[in-house]
């Protein structure tokens, strides 16, 4: 609902949680995002799909731990190396989305949003509503909803 | 239309609904007391659609006030006597009830809800022009609903109301059955027309969404609730302090209480979800009057139990099974009135529904006294089906034909009404309920009836687990899955894990188990749990009875085998180093069930048992089938919960198919058919390695485990000290021609009494006692010392004789014996003895212990040859020695037709069994047999055949 209202009141300015997928700098509506954690105690869970780390137990919910670079195919997101946990609030449940590390959050004017690169789109496009461009850097924009849908 | 007070409109809605609720139970006691009327159920009927009346006007509903106010007219005249309630009365007061309650489910549209064809026939009651001469029930219905019929604005109403009907009362109804009763069913369409009218599909979902929205709960359970809630504040306000004065031992006390209240609290909110079973219960008694009527039978319903609690989720998700299942008693199950009376039954069928507690878990029984299920049609259609072959058919036993109205796409209606009648839909039946964590299982006995039990447990939120391990991850399996927990030592693994085809599989008290390895049916790695270095340790074996290899067998052992572990330690048998690795690779199996399927999973340690709260997996997980949930563990982490049934289909186990059920079945039937012949217990060890061997258990008299180093070699025999004597010892190779005794550590002794002395028979393990039939070759592997040979298992197996070894071995001890029998033979003429025997085995044995001292014998191969073999040598005869089983005239028969000859009255019988059971012997004495005695017991046979040849002498 939140999550709504924000999108159609604002329409233009959006704030952006950037994070870092391997050596991509990508973002999402900040409020679409519940915390944001450090790894826990996680228990794998065999025969998951390749790009679901593991289960966590978030103050007696189980949460789904998924690896951004494996689903987006830009590698494996190193466990020992301190990664963020971005725990989001979806239909199905929660669901962590594992990234190598916190960025800035940039307030975005959704307006000079760009669609995603040719290059982005040779990854994995899809998961990408477009691209922003600030000063310094290009933010990929995630799909949330693309990222956390089941292929087949 | 607009009602503005949504909570009154609300109010009223849950109180006619309650009201509802009764009233169609009571009507149906009200129909079945007939003219003796209860007076105050029939005021509680008559109130309760008063209160509807009065609550609709105020709020507006015409329609609802119009139809209860006809309705209380009709009870308002039962209750003044005015009025006898006939089931036709009855029938057209339900109907208008069904209509009220889905009008009341809908009450926005109640008012345009057309009601003429309740309120007509209702009318007509009450101003007595509705005709119903009580001698013929039947004709009545007749003319009473065409007027509704014709009244019927719309024609593609029909069709839609031919629709609702089948939704709402008959879902599944075979085409079958419709046509056998066309003058009862045909009436009833247009009668059930108006219950279902706009809203029929609406009441279908009504039940669900009802119980949903609001529970009761009685006050005094709120009340200490309460209670327990400012309890645990208390303790949490004491937690928080104790936290701050670090004080141990009070924490320490804190915990306790806290541990204490939480699971009272945890009862008592169960509790509170708790409703008794009566809920879906009573529902029935209308459902299956209404489709006993409908099918021409005349059916009671007996129902027990009501007020067994269930969880509210439970109660809800069971309706539609038990529906189902209440419905196929009813239609395929009871017979019609004329073929229950061509069979001898009452034509007034009987269906039981039963609910109470058994062992933590609610049974639910739904049976009946119909014609049962036939198990052989049913497996015949199976096998028509492709879903078996008729090879695994014929192995199976009556309960799993009958089992198999549960297999998925085992029928559909035409094809099995044809047969049996059962099995549509059965399988969704099964499945729903083992989504419940149920259990479904069914008796059946062909034209008796057929009981299906159904185990549900009590709550399905917490449910207590066996936590195990297994690469160092913890899984829950629920303890309904649970059977037992089975633990086989190292030293055991070889011989008790064996391989069929693929599949292993543990022999488990004679049932051979499946076993699946948990790490490979989810894909990880084998790793196994050293209790020494306390570590996991990735495990290479291939097989679980690879401890040391099969192929590389003890002898061949030393040449630079595979270099595995335990082939290695196994270089050492002696060093210590071994036996600690040795329970390292010590199996732990978990003996899990499922509907009919059970099998044996092999994980890495097993913890405690706890009781979890199941947590749903995510849904980026749903695909992973072996999980049931997850739940969190005491220490934070996470847990995920097997699901037994699932892991068993993704090792592709299945309960039918499953070669080595099929082939265990077959072995069963093969025993069974062994059966008839004989039975001996054996009991099996090893002396050697290799080679098994058996001697009858009855000849046993102890078995003791001794140490190599016991053993004494004095004057060139083998002693050890026993009871405070001496116990010669002998090997089986001490006579025989085979392989030397083992180079065993710790060895068992066998103790046989023989002659009056006890003699050790040095062994090795593993021994088991098993009955076998008697099917027992003489002469093949036949030398000193070894009788014969039997097959047990796949395995030959030498039997050995212990009575000719200690003859051989130490004839001193049988010389005073002998010498008096001989005297005693030669004196008078040669006595000629009756051998009656089918086993030409035990036949060439006994002869051969009777010839041996010289009697004479005539041998008979059954009863009925023995009977002529003694009209034949009459005189000669002077005794008889038989075995009980035999074909065409047992021992039993035989012994008695000896006595009723009134020659041979007093001819000494002697009766050989393998198995003397204290009913046998009775049963012997009462023909006529003179004494029993053991096959094989040659020391007590001939003793006892002397005694009585002396006395007849």
């Amino acid at each position: 609902m939140t999550e709504m209202k924000a999108t159609t009141a604002s329409k233009k300015i959006v704030e952006l949680a950037t994070f870092y997928i391997g050596d991509a700098l990508c973002g999402m509506d900040i409020l679409k995002i519940q915390e944001i954690n450090k790894l826990m105690q996680m228990t794998k869970v065999p025969q998951a799909p390749e790009y679901v780390v593991g289960i966590l137990n978030l103050r007696g919910q189980i949460v789904t731990i998924i690896d951004l670079g494996r689903k987006l195919g830009l590698g494996k997101t190193d466990i020992s190396q301190d990664p963020r946990n971005i725990i989001v609030n979806s239909a199905g449940g929660h669901v962590g989305l594992l990234v190598r590390k916190i960025s800035d959050v940039v307030s975005a004017d959704m307006e000079k949003k760009e669609s995603a690169p040719a290059n982005m789109r040779g990854i994995q496009g899809d998961y990408f509503n477009g691209v922003y461009k600030t000063d310094t850097n290009l933010i990929g924009i995630l799909n949330v909803d693309k990222v956390l849908s089941i292929e087949d | 239309m607009e009602i503005e007070d949504d909570e009154i409109l609300q109010g009223f809605i849950e109180e006619s609904l309650e009201h509802l609720a009764d009233i169609e139970n009571d009507l149906l006691t009200v129909e079945e007391a007939g003219a003796d009327i209860d007076e105050d159920l029939v005021n509680k009927v008559f109130r309760a659609a008063h209160s509807i009346k009065g609550g609709a006007g105020f709020m507006g509903l015409t329609t609802i006030q119009d139809l209860s106010h006809a309705a209380e007219n009709v009870l308002g005249m039962i209750r003044a006597k005015k009025l006898i309630p006939t089931p036709e009365i009855v029938n057209v007061l339900l109907m208008a009830m069904d209509a009220l309650q889905s009008m009341i489910e809908d009450v926005q549209n109640s008012n345009d809800v057309d009601i003429s064809s309740h309120l007509t026939p209702l009318n007509a009651i009450a101003e007595g022009t509705f005709s119903q001469p009580p001698a013929q029930p039947q004709t009545v219905p007749q003319p009473e609903p065409e007027e509704p019929s014709m009244e019927e604005p719309d024609l593609c109403l029909d069709t839609e109301e031919e629709a609702a009907d089948e939704d709402a009362i008959a879902e599944e109804t075979t085409d079958a059955e419709h046509p056998v009763e066309p003058p009862v069913i045909q009436p009833m369409p247009p009668v059930d027309v108006p219950a279902s009218v706009t809203t029929a599909t609406k009441s279908a979902q009504a039940p669900p969404t009802k119980t949903e929205a609001s529970l009761r709960v009685h006050v005094s359970l709120l009340d200490s609730l309460m209670n327990l809630a400012g309890e645990l504040v208390l303790s949490r306000n004491q937690l928080l302090q104790t936290i701050g004065s670090d004080d141990l031992r009070n924490a320490e006390a804190v915990g306790q209480r806290i541990d204490l209240i939480t699971s009272e609290l945890q009862e008592a909110i169960m509790l509170t979800r708790m409703q008794p079973i009566g809920n879906v219960f009573n529902k029935f008694p209308r459902v299956v009057r209404d489709l006993s009527k409908k099918l021409g039978k005349t059916i009671d319903l007996t129902i027990v139990g009501k007020d067994v609690e269930l969880d509210k989720t439970i109660i809800e998700a069971i309706n539609d099974p038990l529906t189902h299942l209440v419905r196929n008693s009813v239609d395929h199950g009871i017979e019609l009135p004329s073929e229950r009376r061509q069979r001898g039954k009452t034509e007034t069928g009987l269906v039981i529904l039963k609910a109470y507690h058994e062992a933590g878990q609610v049974v639910i029984e739904i049976s009946d006294d119909g014609k049962g299920l036939d198990g052989d049609a049913l497996a015949a259609s199976a096998v028509n089906k492709g879903l078996l072959t008729s090879e695994q058919a014929q192995v199976m036993s009556d309960k799993e034909k009958v089992n198999l109205i549960f297999l998925p796409g085992f029928s559909t209606a035409k094809e099995v009404t044809d047969v049996s009648g059962r099995g549509v839909g059965m399988d969704v039946v099964k499945t729903n309920l083992d989504q419940l964590g149920g259990n479904v299982d069914i008796i059946s006995e062909k034209g008796s009836g057929t009981t299906i039990s159904i185990k549900l447990p009590l709550t399905l939120a917490i449910i207590p687990c066996q936590i195990i391990e297994t690469a160092g991850e913890r899984y829950a399996i629920p303890q309904v899955n649970l059977e037992e927990l089975l633990r086989i030592p190292a030293a055991q693994v070889k011989e008790r894990i064996e391989k069929v085809g693929d599949a292993e599989v543990v022999r488990l008290r004679g049932v051979l188990l499946p076993l699946i390895r948990l790490a490979d049916v989810i894909g990880i790695e084998r790793t196994y749990y050293d209790p020494v270095t306390d570590e996991m340790l990735p495990d290479r074996r291939e097989k679980v009875s690879d401890r040391r290899g099969k192929n590389s067998p003890l002898f061949h052992n030393r040449d630079g085998s595979p270099k595995e572990v335990a082939d290695k330690q196994f270089e050492h048998p002696r060093s210590i180093i071994d036996r600690r690795a040795s329970a390292a690779s010590a199996l732990n199996i978990v003996v899990v069930s499922t509907g009919s399927m059970k099998y044996g999973l092999i994980v890495d340690r097993l913890q405690d048992s706890e009781e979890i709260v199941i947590k749903p997996l995510g849904r980026h997980l749903q695909q992973c089938k072996g999980y049931a949930g997850a739940t969190i563990m005491g220490d934070g982490r996470i847990a995920l919960i097997l699901d037994v049934s699932n892991l068993a289909r993704m090792a592709h186990l299945t309960s039918v198919d499953g070669s080595d059920r099929a082939s265990e079945v077959k072995k069963a039937a093969e025993a069974a058919i062994k059966a008839i012949k004989d039975k001996q217990s054996l009991l099996i060890f090893k002396s050697s390695e290799q080679e098994h061997f058996a001697v009858p258990l009855n000849q046993v008299e102890r078995i003791e485990k001794i140490k190599r180093s016991d053993i004494e070699q004095l004057g060139g025999k083998r002693v050890m000290k026993y009871r405070g004597g001496s116990l010669s010892l002998i090997c089986v190779d001490d006579l025989a021609m085979v392989q030397p005794l083992a180079d065993h550590d710790s060895l068992l002794v066998i103790v046989f009494n023989i002659a009056k002395r006890s003699v050790g028979l040095l062994a090795i393990g593993p021994i088991d006692a098993l009955e076998v039939s008697a099917d027992i070759d003489g002469t093949t592997l036949s030398q000193p010392g070894i009788m014969g040979s039997i097959i047990i298992d796949n395995q030959t197996t030498m039997l050995v004789n212990v009575f000719e070894m200690t003859q051989t071995l130490f004839p001193q001890w049988f010389t005073e014996q002998k010498k008096p029998e001989l005297l005693d033979a030669e004196e008078g003429e040669l006595p000629t003895i009756l051998i009656a025997e089918d086993s030409k085995f035990f036949r060439n044995q006994v002869k051969g212990y009777m010839t041996e001292v010289g009697y004479n014998v005539i041998e008979a191969e059954d009863g009925v040859e023995g009977w002529t073999k003694l009209m034949e040598h009459g005189d000669e005869i002077s005794m008889l020695v038989t075995d009980i089983e035999m074909p065409n005239m047992n021992g039993f028969e035989l012994t008695k037709k000896i006595r009723s000859d009134k020659q041979y009255a007093k001819l000494p019988i002697i009766a050989l069994t393998t198995l003397a059971s204290a009913e046998d012997i009775a049963k012997g004495k009462a023909v006529g047999v003179d004494e029993y005695h053991i096959k094989l017991d040659k020391e007590r046979l001939m003793a006892s055949v002397h005694d009585y040849i002396k006395r007849t002498h």
